[in-house]
């Protein structure tokens, strides 16, 4: 029986008989759909179980409240709803993570110090030079600068902070249109991974690690802060890994039932 | 490594800040630029990160700096592992072997007594202390 006609059935069984083990039989059978995408978010700091018993409880109100007679299929619905269950997680635990006001203002800061400086001196500033610049100590310029890595790693759809960032996250990036791209470039996105990103983020990875240009160069080239390129690379890499992960996920599920 | 810096962490997400300060506190020190410092970050990130690679419930990693390169060498680690990355990715595959080819300037895997470790060795602009250029 094809899939989606089993998980029809299923439905109907739960929602029109209160048949609990059809209900069972579904959840189990979207286990990979919920830890494939709770392996998007693992990167952020939480334990990837952690996210997929989050993700689960999204699962669950989907297939409570699917409405068969919508002729929408039971994947498109739970989808946005376990992504939907894993923000609202991370929004929750929002309090333990903020950043006080004033790291998040000497990270502005330094965003824009780290420009002028590199225009400046016509090189990369050092520590000792942003303190010096910004009117505070080493240390401050160190946790501000690590504060603003926390900021990139754990907001999710917020805006990354600083200037015109647009943070896609994995729902929001699908069928994002991409537009026409040199053949270097192409060659480059098939690598593993890549797929996750979006046209920017591959760009910018493609300017730094093949084409060997330092951050103020993209910095320029992109029309963004140095900084800004800075938070991309990171973001990215990250975002490649988690995809890599989870494009191995069946892979390797499948060899450990063997 | 004689006056090398040593930090020893679980093997943990949340952890992987305090390895990153404390590059940027010797790259304070040291008179590193920004971009050296992101560079050597996103390198140790890259590895402690790594899906596979640490061998152990806690990860290691040593800093030593002399006149113009920072040494990093983190472990122990899946040395298969990891020597299979940094083969695997060269050409138009963007892994562990060109994104570490662009942050240092070496990397190889060494044999230790308690496992392999990775040796990243980065090139830096004139090094001196901080305090000198006062």
């Amino acid at each position: 029986m094809p899939e989606e006609r089993k998980d029809k059935e299923l439905l109907r069984r739960y929602h029109e008989r209160g048949d609990t083990d059809a209900r069972e039989q579904l959840i189990e059978r979207y286990l990979p759909l919920v830890r494939s995408l709770a392996r998007r978010y693992s990167y952020r700091g939480e334990q990837l179980e952690d996210l997929v018993q989050v993700g689960c409880i999204g699962l669950i109100k989907a297939i409570d409240r699917f409405d068969i007679d919508r002729g929408v299929e039971l994947t498109t619905y739970a989808t946005p709803n376990i992504i939907g269950e894993i923000k609202r997680h991370f929004r929750d635990k929002g309090w333990s993570i903020r950043v006080p006001r004033g790291l998040q203002e000497l990270n502005v800061k330094l965003s824009h110090l780290v420009d002028e400086l590199t225009v400046q001196l016509e090189r990369s500033p050092t520590i000792p030079e942003l303190a010096k610049a910004a009117d505070v100590e080493e240390e401050d310029v160190l946790e501000a600068l690590e504060s603003g890595q926390a900021y990139a790693t754990l907001s999710l759809s917020a805006p990354g902070g600083g200037d015109d960032d647009s943070d896609l996250d994995p729902l929001e990036s699908l069928g994002t249109l991409e537009h026409e791209y040199e053949v270097s470039e192409d060659r480059a996105v098939l690598a593993p991974g890549l797929a996750a990103l979006d046209e920017r983020e591959r760009r910018i990875l493609h300017l730094r690690f093949f084409e060997g240009l330092t951050q103020s160069q993209i910095a320029q080239q992109v029309g963004i802060s140095q900084m800004h390129v800075s938070r991309l690379i990171r973001r990215s890499v990250e975002k490649m890994r988690a995809e890599i992960a989870t494009e191995e996920e069946p892979r390797r599920a499948s060899e450990s039932r063997r | 490594m004689t006056g090398a810096i040593e930090l020893r962490i679980p093997n943990d997400p949340p952890f992987h800040g305090v390895a990153r300060l404390v590059v940027g506190g010797l790259a304070a020190r040291h008179n590193l630029s920004f971009e050296e410092l992101e560079d050597l970050q996103l390198a140790l990130v890259t590895v402690l990160e790594g899906d596979d690679y640490a061998a152990a419930a806690e990860v290691c990693v040593e800093l030593e700096v002399s006149d113009d390169a920072i040494a990093m060498a983190i472990g122990p680690l899946h040395g298969d592992v990891v020597r299979a990355d940094l083969e695997a990715s060269s050409g138009d595959v963007l892994g562990l072997g060109r994104l570490l080819a662009t942050l240092v300037e070496d990397a190889g895997v060494e044999a230790r007594e308690d496992g392999d470790w990775l040796r990243l060795s980065k090139r830096v602009r004139g090094i001196k202390p901080a305090e000198a250029n006062a």
